[in-house]
């Protein structure tokens, strides 16, 4: 076990620089998770992390020592593959300790390491089967297998749950992550779920055009975004990002929206920041669960602001009901209780959490604070 | 050719039907007609075929121009038979076969799996040299072989066919790694896995599929060539196709046709073989060969 | 160190394909080049002649009718082979219950060697003991089929025997190509009411550019390199009525000790082989791409 740490990483293909200067650090025993659009750059610093890529310029530092130079298989690591990458000739067995016997461990020794991952990830009667002859998710707590036998410094996971269906990935989730309690070994994931990152990861990289837009924990990245990219990339539905004004009243500032009959005037915090922009157009970013039926808006805070809005469409979802409002010009959704009396085409009260609101250049994409 | 369900089929009437199964049957006539016509009048006697209809089975069966074809009929101008050229032919295949199907392996390999800068332009030229005539390097390759004292002999040959078959056979394999996943020798790596570890651990055991194709595909290019035979072969070396060249087109003595057809069928039987064997990879190879990239 | 190494591996295993290629094609493509611009004539000369071979080249009588026979045996070969395999192949594409058995009959000749075919075809068209004496023994005393003897009509027994070994294996590309086609789209023509060969005319067969290009190409390159079949069906006889640049090139190189003449039609056929292939690999690559 031990931490981690990439910096000023540069990797380019000729004259394409795919990944821009990285630098992260993540603790021993952390949960690293890159999160990004495909063609961020994410799966490219894995296998820089990995050595699978040569890197153009920088340093990754496992625990004390520079591998930047090392062979994969010098790095004390381990990658479990999107598409599990099962040597198709050997029985499952082999393949968990293919590794364990190109490093020259006897006989008696590997087969005790099987049985130890065999037994914590349960595929002990899979053992003697060939990869063809396996679920995805078996093939899945294979591939874990061949990892976690090896009892690397850190694991790397490229995307591992993106070919399991919806409810098995659920369930993997879950796996992996008291998989890591139980280890606590310091893991790199990779995925392009925003859920995934959110509900694994210690720390969070969201990364775009080979940058890291933004580093910090899950709550950080979901409630405190840097710029307008993370807010919209991470959460689900996606939070509303409403074209408004600021503007200055005898109460103080006012964020200006095009409501459903003129203008909608919210409340917004007196900071320098939002004082500097006063006549100016800023980005209003609301999640949708802070913009929900008054009943189920959040009691504790202090800054919840009832509007009257107009509900264009009702999307009940099981556990929530969504509605579709036409604010500031666009579409933006709130998420409402699921047994909220709301009805298509009508005008209703609707709580704003100014608390939970953000606010960007529309220039830039910058968080303004 | 897989199996899939297509309905692309006329809708017609019996007529149709009837006429379709002619035209199929007419074809299947024309291509068994000369191996039938060679067939049955190598079981004829000599005075039998002079006389008479080739489209007959014979009257007199015998198996005496075959025992004359493949041990004592005049080649060039001893009486040996085809025996000792089709063993030429066996010493020049099976090397050349092997050697330029492992080549081909490796290449192929090395281009799909650690393609490095410039290895594009390997390939490249490898599959132009696919398609030379081979009239272009004929002169200097005798004065090569000449060179390295491989002037009129079987090494010689297998030389010739390993090199010109390189292509081809690289072709084959690349195209088949080029589908192998990259992700398997990615792990194979952090596994610890060498080049040559990971070759043969994880991508040979997956090979036997184009390895048949490959083996069919020189098999049948060697086993079937003249020009490199008559070009550069002495009676030592000389194949299979050469001596039956020389016996069915020597000037002297009374042509024997029936032996020439039981010559002919012998110099076809081993690829023949193959193909009933495996003709099924006998086609894919032909098709790789053809549909490139 | 053992990093190192293992970099440049691969490099080290592709080498040697690389530097036999690079000189043994590449590198003798060269060295003929040259030779073809020599005075050499049983034994390579160093002589620098400029042109001159090529000037004579085209002069020869022999040449021009190999070139001659090469258009009428390539356009013919091509032309033929293509038509009947187009035919085969849409005919077996009927659901015909026995394709599984008719297909390999009709593959089968691209398995055997050009000299096994040439002697086969040789004695079938001889007029004195193959089809013409046949007829006769059977009754029909005015049958007449004596081309392989005739001057004229000799380069035409060629094409029957290539087209007999050949066509099959283009009957099995375009059999693959119709399988190819998507079969939603002829699902769409029926329903707006095209049938029968009409789907085939206007929807599949345009439909198969592709495959008609590959066609194309793989039997262009034999004809071009046709030597073998020639050798054992006519020996580029009668006289020397079927010559092609194949044997042209052999017998003024190897016989005729006329090597600068012989290493000039070579590049003549490498010209013509080349101008065909590399556009075709060319395009062939870039589509593909990088995999």
């Amino acid at each position: 076990m031990a931490r981690l740490k990439i910096e000023n990483l540069y990797k380019a293909y000729g004259a394409t620089k795919v990944l821009k200067g990285i630098d992260l650090e993540i603790e021993d025993g952390g949960f690293l998770v890159l999160v990004g659009p495909s063609g961020c750059g994410k799966s490219t610093l894995l296998n820089c992390i990995a050595g699978l890529e040569d890197v153009t310029s920088g340093d990754v530092i496992i625990g004390e020592r520079s591998v930047t130079e090392l062979h994969p298989s010098k790095r004390d690591i381990a990658m479990v593959f999107q598409s599990y990458a099962l040597y198709p000739n050997m029985t499952v067995e082999k393949n968990i300790s293919f590794g364990l016997e190109i490093r020259g461990m006897t006989k008696p020794d590997r087969i005790k390491a099987i049985e130890e991952v065999a037994d914590m990830l349960q595929i002990r009667e899979l053992l003697k089967r060939k990869p063809s002859q396996l679920s995805g998710g078996q093939r899945q707590r294979v591939a874990m297998g061949r990892a976690l036998v090896r009892n690397p410094q850190v694991f790397l996971f490229d995307e591992p749950l993106s070919n399991l269906d919806a409810k098995l990935r659920v369930d993997m989730r879950t796996e992996i992550k008291r998989l890591h309690k139980r280890m606590g070994t310091t893991i790199v994931y990779v995925t392009h779920d925003q859920i995934e990152a959110l509900t694994l990861a210690t720390r969070i990289a969201v990364m775009k055009d080979g940058i890291v837009q933004q580093f910090g924990t899950p709550d950080q990245i979901y409630n405190d975004p840097v710029n307008m990219f993370v807010a919209d990339f991470m959460g689900s539905p996606a939070m509303n990002l409403l074209p408004g004004k600021v503007v200055k009243k005898a109460d103080g500032l006012m964020l200006s929206l095009d409501g459903h009959d003129g203008v909608m005037l919210l409340p917004v915090p007196l900071t320098d920041d939002l004082q500097a922009r006063v006549g100016k157009r800023v980005i209003f970013g609301i999640r949708p669960e802070a913009f929900t039926d008054p009943q189920g808006a959040d009691r504790e805070s202090k800054q919840v602001e009832k509007r009257d809005c107009f509900v264009e469409v009702v999307e009940p979802a099981g556990s929530d009901t969504f509605a579709v409002v036409k604010l500031g010009g666009k579409s933006a959704v709130a998420r409402l209780r699921a047994d909220a009396h709301i009805v298509a085409e009508t005008v209703t009260g609707l709580a704003f959490n100014m608390g939970k609101a953000v606010f960007f250049d529309p220039d830039s994409g910058e968080r303004i604070k | 050719m897989s199996g899939a369900t297509q309905d692309n089929a006329l809708k017609g009437s019996g007529a149709t039907r009837i006429i379709i199964y002619t035209v199929l049957i007419l074809f299947m006539i024309f291509y068994l007609l000369p191996l039938y016509v060679m067939l049955t009048n190598s079981l004829k006697p000599l005075e039998e075929i002079r006389g008479g209809d080739m489209l007959a089975l014979p009257k007199n069966w015998t198996i005496e121009p075959w025992r004359a074809a493949w041990s004592y009929a005049q080649i060039g101008v001893q009486p040996t038979g085809l025996k000792p050229y089709f063993i030429n032919s066996i010493f020049m295949v099976v090397p050349a076969v092997l050697i330029s199907t492992s080549l081909g392996a490796l290449n192929g390999y090395v281009l799909t799996k650690w393609s490095f800068r410039g290895s594009d332009l390997v390939f490249g030229l490898l599959l132009l040299a696919c398609f030379i005539p081979f009239q272009i390097v004929l002169i200097p390759m005798a004065r090569i072989l000449g060179i390295l004292g491989l002037a009129g002999t079987t090494s010689g040959l297998v030389l010739v066919h390993t090199i010109y078959g390189l292509g081809f056979t690289t072709l084959f394999f690349r195209n088949y790694y080029a589908a192998f996943p990259t992700e398997l020798v990615r792990a194979a790596q952090i596994d610890g896995a060498g080049f040559f570890q990971i070759f043969w651990r994880i991508l040979a055991p997956s090979s036997a599929p184009i390895a048949v194709v490959t083996i069919i595909w020189q098999f049948t290019n060697v086993w079937n060539d003249f020009l490199f035979g008559v070009s550069f072969a002495d009676f030592d070396s000389i194949p299979m196709t050469v001596a039956l060249n020389n016996l069915v087109n020597s000037s002297t003595g009374v042509k024997e046709y029936n032996v020439h057809f039981a010559g002919a069928i012998l110099a076809a039987l081993p690829t023949l073989i193959v193909y009933i064997v495996s003709g099924r990879y006998f086609v894919r190879g032909l098709m790789a060969g053809a549909v490139k990239g | 160190m053992i990093d190192r190494f293992q970099n440049w591996l691969p490099r080290m295993v592709l080498a040697p394909s690389f530097f036999l290629v690079l000189i043994f094609v590449y590198g003798f493509i060269l060295y003929t080049g040259y030779l073809s611009m020599t005075d050499s004539k049983m034994l390579p000369s160093y002589n620098w002649v400029g042109f001159a071979n090529y000037e004579k080249l085209f002069r020869l009588r022999h040449w021009n009718t190999a070139i001659t026979n090469l258009a009428i045996f390539g356009i013919l070969y091509i032309g033929i082979s293509s038509a009947i395999g187009l035919l085969l192949a849409i005919l077996l594409d009927q659901k015909i219950r026995a394709e599984g058995f008719i297909r390999p009959i009709y593959l089968y000749p691209m398995a055997l060697s050009f000299i096994v075919t040439g002697t086969a075809w040789k004695w079938f068209l001889d007029p004195g003991i193959g089809l013409e004496n046949t007829m006769h023994q059977w009754g029909w005393a005015s049958f007449h089929f004596n081309w392989i003897k005739d001057r004229n009509y000799a380069i035409y027994t060629v094409v029957i025997a290539a087209v007999w070994q050949s066509s099959g294996f283009v009957m099995a590309m375009f059999l693959a190509g119709l399988r190819g086609v998507d079969n939603e789209i002829i699902k769409a023509a029926q329903i707006d009411g095209a049938t029968g060969f009409r789907i085939y005319r206007k929807i599949i067969i345009p439909m198969m550019r592709p495959v008609f290009l590959s066609a194309f190409v793989v039997l262009a390159h034999l004809a071009i390199k046709a030597y073998d079949l020639v050798v054992a069906l006519t020996g580029g006889g009668p006289g020397r009525a079927t010559e092609l640049p194949a044997t042209f090139m052999y017998s003024y190189t190897f016989t005729r000790n006329q090597m600068g003449v012989g290493a000039s039609s070579a590049i003549i056929m490498l010209i013509m082989i080349f101008s065909i292939i590399v556009p075709y690999v060319y395009s062939e690559l870039r589509a593909g791409g990088k995999r």
